[in-house]
């Protein structure tokens, strides 16, 4: 018999909309739960959509309550800017090292009212944004975010490039800011691991047919997303680069499809949510779907479908589809359903490419000791038994680095996730 | 009792001090009825401004505290907390917004301050109508009714089952399984199916925490989260009756086929050799796939979206079983001919593309046709058809499986009545939230799992079953008491004329008649505090606690004043 009691706290890495309902919901068994997040906000991809399909729910208003509980949360530790680095152990009893980057603003002192960045002489492009538009070295990522703290991009702040600025403290009334903050080496005991640590997009340099990056007004699917979001870098107005609005807009289904060798299963139902979005900013808009197969599985999903076709999208049944310049315009060619070559103008095209790992995934899989599938994607270790379990015990995936997922099934898998803990006999309490 | 209300306005550093005049909203307040003491402060949030309200509060005996200072999505929680620590009840205290609502949102000083006066003011008004709310427990039994025995309803109970936990799982076949147990294997990796279900159909046998009522069914639930009553028919024994006492019940009662005999084109039931996947799966389960005559088929078609027009939605799972039939004909019976026709390829996630793209070769087609018509022609099917190129085409084959829409089973629509729950429009079990609660349901303590909440897969459906037993394992613990909203409504008995108007509107199914009294009566365990019934009411009879009429009324007559 083993007398060793088993670890009851739970690392949760990752604080998108899966680990947040994770960590909540262990948190309400009287869990501790220490929520492991990268960059310094938490909400993931979800913050980033304005509205949700099918139902066309504000994605803020739906996650926010979730992460200002979180926030308050007495049972939930966490650790923003912060990273995995070392796992040791076995269900029951991990020992975890993580390495915390100082955010270099004190969380309980700053009341998060935005007064350092104006003084802050330094102008970046905000990925958040998707670059659309510009940050201070002293930022958070977007109005609304949780925590409202900002942090210090020390690569780019004139005071961590040596030279004699600041700017910012002199600007914060609540002695919240703080040089001086040093990168701290955590080291936890947890009994189970949850991993969601989301996913990336396809890169459009491996396509370079769709003319990203090259033409003005190609758009991705997540730049679209901000610009119609109304806390994005034009508060909601969708308008070409010349300013003007456009009167016609394609949106390129599968994008990166042929390379990455699957159906990223939920861009058929976003693109369908972008005609919403499209026609409720200018109603006379022309939009026509390039896609290949209509895949909107489910039981409510084709009644969206159907709504969207009401509003008089054009669907094109299109392969090997090409982009190019045209005058003032964007030409696209392609091969319809039979096979014959042909062509259509637009003002501006949006392109919805692959769900893909996040770059490090297989780094963290080495950490965890989890396996990864032929895509890069965290490996279940048998379909029929569970899709959250993998070949080592006590850790467990969830959410979209397992596969592209919809928030729903995202969701699930949380849930799932934390019922297996609590039913093993590890995860289980006394 | 003597109201002593203390009024603390929060300067939040610069952020309310430089944008609103405190000192004259000091001043329009003070003489205000019960207001015993108003004062500023630099931070109330801080851990400095906590330990001086606490210290306030004692000093001066104050009995309702009004706070004007930022949302209270930002510190709602930090005051009444402040309030429990002083000893006062947290629901005598109201927050007033006076920074993103005033301060943050105009350069003009003189407004922001007006504005401010204004919802103090509605603040104060409203604080001297609050009443102490104190949280109740409740006992809670922690069993749980499953009810349907497939894969969803098994999963459950296994994991769910222990020693303080009892589960009884409800089938209204005789045997458990559900549709899985016909299938041999599952996709898209080609493991045992059949023989894995039976696998734990022997382990919920052998489970001494679950007890299986087979050839039985639901006849009705009572009662709410922590403490419901069912009432189980078990036709097997001449319909005897059983009681059972449950706190939560999951609902995976699965999904069954769309009949296609009504669509003629398809011939089904007319044409021999016309057969449904599920026939299909229990032929080939039984070993031997052949035709009418007994011979084996040399070519089958696989017809994909049968019905999907008719029901309205994507069945989901039809293209990934169509093509591991495909594996099924090409494994058993060499150099066999296999078209699968289909309008769009659903093959979502990372593993089904490849699945697809290794079924494919010799003597397998896809192809993406509409306007399928199937008809006799000698000792063969013929198949009509428009596709892509040729506008009328056809071909010839042994035999023809449709691929239907999958429909909720025929209990579906009884067991929502019974739990109160909704049905979206395509019959499936509603879920509490489409995106944040896939597994709970509008009624606390009732899950849906499978099928039954919609058209999903093996590997899906288990996700699921999993995911309810996370949502009970954290939510109805063996020995721990549920702790229900205390915000709920409340009908006055000499008020409530006894129409019944409230009975209709309430989500929660919440409200009962007394008979002998002819007034409604809220169940406050089960209310969540909607305000339906407060609005419907038509004699003033019902009221939401901390939301009274008197409470909102003073709010918005000081606000608008």
């Amino acid at each position: 018999m083993n007398d060793k009691k088993n670890n009851s706290d739970i690392l949760v890495i990752g604080a998108g909309i899966s680990g947040i309902e994770a960590s909540l919901m262990l948190s309400k068994s009287g869990r501790k739960v220490h929520l492991v997040e990268k960059t310094s906000i938490t909400g993931g991809s979800v913050i980033k959509f304005e509205e949700v399909f099918s139902n066309m729910e504000c994605s803020t208003c739906m996650v926010a309550p979730l992460q200002q509980e979180l926030l308050q949360d007495k049972n939930i530790n966490l650790l923003t800017l912060a990273e995995v680095k070392d796992v040791k152990g076995s269900f029951g009893d991990f020992k975890v090292k993580i390495n915390k980057k100082a955010r270099y603003v004190d969380m309980v002192n700053c009341i998060g009212c935005n007064a350092c960045f104006e003084p802050c002489p330094v102008n970046l492009k905000n990925d958040f944004e998707e670059g659309l538009s510009e940050r201070k070295a002293i930022y958070v990522p977007c109005s609304g975010a949780l925590p409202n703290v900002p942090m210090i991009d020390t690569e780019n702040c004139l005071h961590f490039k040596g030279k004699d600025c600041k700017a910012c403290q002199e600007a914060c009334m609540f002695e919240a800011i703080d040089f001086g903050q040093k990168d701290e080496q955590i080291e936890l005991n947890v009994g189970a691991i949850i991993v969601s640590t989301g996913f990336s997009t396809f890169d459009l340099k491996n396509t370079p047919q769709y003319g990203y990056g090259k033409i003005d007004d190609v758009y991705t699917a997540f730049e679209l997303e901000r610009l119609y979001a109304s806390n994005g870098p034009t508060e909601g107005k969708i308008l070409l680069k010349s300013g003007k609005t456009p009167k016609s807009v394609a949106i390129i289904h599968c994008v990166g499809r042929d390379k990455t060798g699957y159906c990223s299963s939920v861009c058929c139902m976003y693109s369908l949510k972008f005609n919403h979005y499209l026609k409720s900013k200018i109603p006379e808009v022309d939009i026509s779907e390039f896609y290949t197969d209509l895949v909107i599985p489910g039981k409510s999903h084709q009644k969206f479908y159907e709504k969207m076709r009401e509003k008089g999208t054009k669907m094109i049944r299109a392969k090997d589809a090409e982009v190019t310049k045209q005058g003032q315009k964007i030409a696209i060619k392609y091969a319809d359903g039979s096979g014959k070559k042909t062509s259509n103008t637009v003002d501006m095209v949006v392109l919805t490419p692959s769900i893909v790992p996040k770059t490090d995934a297989s780094d963290l899989a080495k950490i965890l000791g989890i396996t990864v599938d032929d895509y890069g994607f965290f490996k279940e270790k048998d379909k029929n038994v569970s899709s959250v379990v993998t070949t080592k015990p006590g850790v467990f995936i969830v959410g979209c680095s397992h596969g592209p997922k919809n928030i729903q099934s995202s969701v699930s898998q949380a849930s799932a996730a934390v019922g297996k803990i609590l039913s093993s006999k590890e995860g289980r309490l006394e | 009792m003597n109201r002593k209300i203390g009024v603390y306005i929060c300067e939040c550093g610069p952020n309310i001090a430089e944008k609103v005049d405190i000192d004259r909203v000091i001043e329009a307040v003070s003489s205000l009825d019960d207001v015993a003491v108003v004062e500023r402060y630099k931070l109330l949030c801080s851990e400095d401004g906590k330990k001086f309200l606490v210290e306030q509060i004692k000093k001066h005996g104050i009995t309702h505290l009004v706070v004007a200072a930022c949302s209270p999505r930002e510190h709602l929680k930090t005051f009444m907390e402040v309030c429990e620590n002083a000893g006062i009840n947290p629901y005598l205290f109201q927050l007033a917004n006076i920074r993103e609502q005033c301060a943050w949102i105009t350069d003009d000083k003189d407004e922001a301050t007006k504005k401010a006066i204004r919802l103090t003011k509605a603040a104060i008004g409203r604080v001297h109508y609050h009443a102490s709310l104190d949280k109740k427990q409740i006992e809670s039994n922690p069993d749980v009714l499953v009810i349907g025995g497939g894969v969803a309803g098994i999963e459950v109970s296994l994991q769910l089952a222990s020693p303080d936990r009892k589960v009884y799982l409800i089938e209204k076949d005789s045997l458990l399984g559900g549709l899985a147990k016909n299938f041999e294997k599952t996709f898209p990796d080609m493991q045992p199916c059949s023989n894995f279900i039976q696998q734990k159909i022997e382990d919920v046998q052998k489970n001494n925490n679950i007890e299986v009522l087979a050839d039985s069914e639901v006849e009705e639930i009572l009662g709410f989260f922590g403490n419901f009553e069912v009432t189980v028919k078990k036709k097997a024994e001449d319909n005897c009756i059983v009681n059972l006492d449950v706190g939560a019940i999951v609902l995976a009662t699965g999904s069954t086929l769309f009949d296609p005999k009504d669509l003629s084109q398809y011939g089904y039931q007319k044409l021999e050799n016309v057969i449904t996947s599920l026939e299909f799966e229990k032929m080939n389960l039984s070993g031997k796939i052949s035709l009418k005559n007994g011979k084996t088929p040399k070519s089958v078609a696989i017809i994909h979206c049968v019905g999907r027009d008719e029901k309205g939605y994507c069945s989901e799972i039809c293209c990934m079983y169509s093509i591991k039939f495909v594996r099924y004909l090409k494994d058993k019976i060499p150099g066999i001919n296999v078209s699968n026709l289909y309008s769009d390829l659903c093959i979502p996630g990372k593993s089904y593309q490849q699945f697809y793209e290794k079924t494919q070769g010799k003597n397998i087609s896809f192809t993406r046709v509409a306007d399928i018509k199937i008809t006799k022609k000698g000792n063969q099917l013929n198949i009509e058809f428009k596709d892509e190129k040729v506008n009328k085409n056809n071909m010839s084959v042994d035999m023809v499986i449709l691929s239907p829409a999958l429909e909720p089973t025929s209990d579906t629509s009884r067991l929502a009545g019974f739990t109160r729950i909704s049905q979206g429009n395509a019959g499936f079990f509603s879920e509490g939230h489409e995106k944040l609660k896939p597994v709970s349901t509008s009624t606390e303590g009732v899950f849906i799992a499978g099928c039954s909440q919609s058209p999903k897969s093996i590997a899906d459906t288990i996700t699921q079953a999993e995911a309810v037993t996370g949502k009970i394992f954290t939510s109805l613990v063996p020995g721990k008491k549920i702790e229900p909203e205390v915000k709920v409504s409340h009908i006055s008995e000499a008020l409530c004329i006894g129409c019944k108007t409230c009975l209709d509107v309430c989500s929660y199914g919440c409200i009962n008649f007394d008979e002998a009294k002819k007034v409604s009566v809220v169940n406050e365990v089960i209310c969540r505090g909607c305000g339906n019934c407060v609005a419907a009411c038509p004699s003033g009879a019902a009221a939401l606690k901390h939301f009274t009429f008197n409470q909102i009324y003073q709010e918005l007559k000081e606000a608008v004043q």
